[in-house]
């Protein structure tokens, strides 16, 4: 059953003065003592004798004034929150409607909560120094508004030198645009980043650090703000995070110090929590947090600000830059894999004697999932991503290592595969095999993206393992062995395309994986300016076929919907065009039709068909009709 | 010069050799004027059927400005108001007082069959652009179509019906006081009959609305999966009107110029008319020949059938008249004309054979979302 404080003071302004006569209108009809805050400010010593509970309604500077002497004088306080406060009334979970927020004011069960003082003045949400684009933006702001003054930040952070401490000692030297010390993560974009692990009697305080390396990942670091990942929220790559009773700021320069949204002080700042220092009438929410004696009283979270060679470069610069760079000691594994990627083996050479075999035996066999197979025992993806990380960084070891390994790799399938072609008896061209003959513009763009997932995958080890699926997508081996079945049967056209094809893929995966680790940070520049620039000649060499090839595509698919709309009245006999299939044989071009009649179609009828087409059409067409008749 | 320099001096050359089209040879003026008349509905009726067609002729001299020899050639228009007596005498002005090398004519069947009665009497070659009725080249040596003729109109359409559309029983309306209309009803019977197919009625369209409730409530008892409707566009609107009214919803299908008539005069109707299907000439989705590219160029403005119409018979009497000596012989580009083979028109080749028949691809258009769509050609 609730229960209510038989009396209490009630500080007020000229403003929320009319609020006295609700109070003395409760139906628990407490005795009020009203009473001005100038008047109480001037003596609080004979204005609180003897009181047990407070009622305040005021500005925010009256209420952190009541505070301060709560936690002097020992009295419970409930607040009013005005029309306009509604952080505060998120803060302490108090009911919107005035009399709702006045029965919860008057209750007997306040609870016990820490203060918070940064520099000696009370922090009731959050205490903020620097730049903290969207983490200061209150909650219940629109997306949209939020999103447009972020984004208008962009180009006018940058990161200073930042020495923080905590009180176990921990001392964190870093770069950071900069930090919010916070009371309670409710009412802030910056405390869902750490509503599981705080409360408001917990001991602590919290620190948010914002250290965005670059645009792409201040980009990231609002996407992941924006669109928050549901259960379990993980910290957004640019941001640090320290729990601790004390945190001390000390910026390289001075700057302002911004208490609940007001310019109050100058760094440093030293922020302490005086735990269990006041009683608070707070709504369910609040109280359903409890203390928090489970949590870890201190907490230092921050792998992922600048540090090391990262600290130097972000030091220096006045504006973050667009492309984030990464030192390598950050990713010292991924480097070591790397480079044993790019170093020729046995291992390797087996491999891929392996694999040749197995997709010439899918090729022959038209069998998609053998070629499959053939796919992910292929091992050429990762000299291929080696050799990007090479030329991206300028490391002439590497890339020298990962050209040996491909091109070992090349000579090994098409050798192998001419072999196996000599022992074949036959000379079947399977639909698999024939699928490798026609490279376009598509198989480039699939080259590109997959160089990304590629690129992508290898830098984060949690999705290492869909480099299968980037390698199934790409199929290095299976064009390589068509490639050396051309070579096997002399045909060079059959060598020539599948060979374009796998080019297509090699130069597409190194140039779309050297911009993805560009972008993730691997590289402050692309280094081996000409050995890319040699790529990029590469690619524009084999585009143009591409665009040729993408060009007879699209020409044929036109060409294959228009003839199904033809129809031709043939000696008094109708045929419909049901389906049209463009091939490119030997050079000529076979349009193989399928036609629906009703009447039984002779070879005169046919003829005369043929010869409609002919005139028709441009260019040579040879005609094979398959009829459907209709009953 | 520096090898870069030197490789894209001469890739950039090939280009050049390779990438230009050689320019056409250009043709020096005689100053000489060949006069060709055009006789079409421009008041009355079927105005569009002039106006649209006009704007074709347009275009057509735009892409030929002089004939091969540099003779220009010059339009003598008349309007017959689609009125057959009116015809004959704006056929006999130009023939005799104007002097005209040709007649080209936009009109429908019934002035064009009663032009075509004069024809052998002033021995000048007629182009008929949209008359479809087979008489209109039948004894006499001077009418030509450019368009298909009804025959091959109603024997398509029979086709489309029954094997494109897999319909059995048909309803068939025609405007007997129209030949056009009641010549091609006739041949799609004939057709779909000898098809197989079932024709429940033959309705004859007076034009009383009080009687089409009625008329369309007794055709419906015998359950006609189509109506075909060779009739002008108001009387397709007004049968489409009843339809709405009493909730019948069969497929409809008219017949060439319909689509065009709505497109240029009956716009509001556009919606009513969703879903009815019509016999063209043309449709700006089908294949479209180099000649039509340029065409298409060359054209300003909005384009229907009877424009594209004319600029086809147009550029086909410009082809006969430059494979004459003398361009203005009217013997010769009458004779040039009946043996035109494979001429390459907007949508495909076309040819006409010594009678004066055009041999060339049909199209079934339809209406859908207020838009006109194409549906098949016919070779």
């Amino acid at each position: 059953m609730k229960t209510y404080v038989p009396g209490a003071t009630f500080v007020h302004t000229s403003e929320t003065e009319d609020l006295v006569e609700r109070l003395l209108g409760h139906p628990s009809q407490p005795s009020i003592k009203p009473i001005t805050v100038d008047a109480l400010m001037n003596d609080p010593a004979r204005g609180l004798a003897g009181v047990e509970h407070v009622v305040v309604s005021g500005p925010l500077e009256t209420i952190k004034g009541i505070t301060l002497l709560a936690a002097e004088y020992g009295f419970s306080v409930g607040a009013i929150p005005t029309d306009k406060q509604r952080r505060l009334a998120r803060f302490y979970d108090i009911p919107g409607d005035v009399d709702a927020a006045i029965d919860l004011a008057l209750t007997a069960d306040p609870m016990t909560i820490d203060m918070v003082l940064c520099n000696g003045y009370v922090v009731l949400f959050q205490a903020t120094v620097g730049q903290l684009p969207m983490l200061d933006a209150p909650i219940d702001a629109g997306k949209f508004s939020m999103l447009k003054a972020a984004l208008l930040r962009i180009f006018k952070i940058d990161l200073i030198k930042y020495r923080f401490a905590t009180q176990g000692g921990g001392e964190i030297i870093t770069a950071a645009s900069g930090c919010m010390i916070l009371h309670h993560p409710k009412g802030s974009m910056a405390g869902r980043l750490i509503a599981n692990d705080s409360t408001i009697a917990d001991g602590s305080v919290s620190a948010l650090i914002s250290a965005p390396m670059s645009v792409v990942k201040y980009l990231k670091f609002l996407l992941q703000l924006m669109i928050p990942a549901g259960g379990n929220v993980t910290l957004p790559s640019s941001i640090g995070y320290l729990k601790s009773p004390v945190i001390e700021i000390e910026p390289g320069t001075e700057l302002d110090g911004y208490i609940d949204g007001e310019k109050q002080t100058r760094t440093p700042l030293r922020c302490e929590v005086k735990p269990a220092a006041v009683r608070v009438n707070v709504g369910p929410a609040i109280r359903s947090e409890g203390t928090t004696e489970n949590l870890a009283a201190e907490r230092v979270d921050v792998d992922k600000l600048p540090r090391g060679k990262e600290l130097k470069k972000a030091w220096k610069r006045e504006r973050i830059p667009f492309f984030s760079y990464a030192s390598e000691e950050r990713f010292q594994d991924l480097f070591t894999a790397l480079r044993d990627d790019s170093k020729i083996n046995g291992l390797y050479l087996v491999l891929m004697v392996l694999s040749t075999m197995l997709a010439a035996a899918g090729l022959y066999l038209d069998s998609a999932s053998v070629i499959i197979g053939a796919m992910l025992l292929a091992p050429l993806m990762a000299p291929i991503v080696s050799l990007a990380m090479g030329l991206l960084r300028g490391e002439e070891t590497m890339i020298r290592n990962s050209l040996v390994k491909i091109l070992a790799g090349i000579a090994i399938a098409l050798i192998a595969s001419s072999f196996i072609t000599l022992i074949f008896p036959y000379q079947a061209v399977t639909g698999e095999m024939q699928a490798r003959l026609n490279p376009s513009l598509l198989d480039l763009a699939v080259a590109i993206i997959s160089g990304v997932a590629a690129a992508y995958s290898k830098s984060f080890k949690e999705i290492i393992q869909s480099l299968a699926g980037v390698a199934i997508a790409v199929a290095l081996v299976p064009p390589l062995t068509v490639a050396g079945t051309g070579i096997g049967w002399g045909d060079f056209h059959f060598f020539s395309q599948a060979f374009l094809l796998f080019s297509t893929n090699l130069v597409g995966i190194i140039i779309a994986a050297a911009l993805t680790f560009r972008i993730l940070g691997f590289s402050p520049a692309i280094r081996s300016k000409r050995s890319m620039g040699i790529v990029l000649c590469l690619l524009a060499l084999i585009s143009v076929p591409l665009c040729i090839s993408y060009g007879r595509i699209v020409e044929k698919r036109l060409m294959e919907q228009r003839w199904q709309k033809e129809r031709f009245l043939v000696n008094g006999k109708y045929i419909i065009v049901e389906q049209a299939d463009l091939r490119g044989i030997g050079g000529k071009q076979v349009v193989v039709m399928e036609v629906v009649v009703r009447d039984l179609l002779n070879r005169q009828d046919l003829k005369e068909f043929k010869k409609k087409i002919k005139i028709h059409f441009p260019g040579k067409l040879i005609v094979r009709v398959k009829t459907i008749y209709l009953p | 010069m520096c090898l870069t320099r030197r490789i894209t001096m001469i890739i950039f050359t090939a280009l050049l050799a390779f990438g230009c089209e050689p320019a056409p040879p250009s043709i020096t003026p005689s100053g000489n004027i060949i006069k060709i008349g055009i006789i079409a509905p421009f008041s009355v009726s079927d105005v569009a059927k002039g106006e649209e067609g006009l704007r074709g002729i347009h275009t057509a001299m735009a892409m030929h400005p002089l004939l091969n020899n540099g003779d220009k050639v010059e339009l003598v228009v008349r309007d017959d108001q689609n009125n057959p007596a009116k015809a004959v005498q704006a056929l006999k002005e130009l023939t005799h007082t104007e002097q005209v090398a040709a007649v080209l004519t936009l009109s429908g069947s019934e002035t064009v069959l009663a032009m075509a009665g004069q024809a052998n009497v002033h021995q000048i070659p007629i182009v008929a652009v949209l008359a479809t009725h087979p008489d209109v080249t039948k004894d006499n040596h001077w009418v030509s179509q450019i368009c298909f003729d009804n025959i091959f109109q109603g024997q398509v359409a029979a086709f489309f019906v029954r094997d494109d559309l897999l319909v059995d029983r048909v309803a068939i309306f025609k405007t007997p006081t129209n030949i056009y209309s009641s010549n091609l009803a006739a041949e799609f019977k004939d057709q779909f009959r000898a098809l197989g197919g079932d024709v429940t009625d033959v309705v004859e369209i007076l034009g009383e609305e009080a009687d089409l409730v009625q008329t369309l409530t007794r055709v419906r008892e015998k359950d006609p999966e189509l109506l075909y409707m060779p009739l002008a566009a108001q009387d397709v609107i007004a049968i489409q009107q009843v339809l709405k009214q009493i909730g019948w919803d069969p497929i409809e299908m008219a017949s060439d110029g319909l689509l065009a008539t709505v497109i240029s005069q009956h716009t509001e109707h556009l919606d009513l008319l969703d879903g009815l299907l019509a016999t063209e000439f043309f449709h700006y989705l089908s294949q479209v020949t180099e000649f039509g590219q340029r065409a298409k160029k060359a054209h300003k403005g909005r384009a229907t059938s009877y424009t594209a119409m004319a600029v086809e018979g147009f550029s086909i009497l410009l082809d006969a008249m430059n494979r004459c000596d003398d361009p203005a012989d009217r013997d010769c580009i009458n004779r040039q004309i009946r043996s035109t083979t494979d001429f390459e028109g907007l949508i495909g080749k076309i040819s006409i054979d010594a009678k004066g028949k055009a041999h060339r691809p049909l199209i079934v258009n339809g209406i859908k979302n207020g838009r006109m769509q194409y549906i098949v050609k016919v070779y």
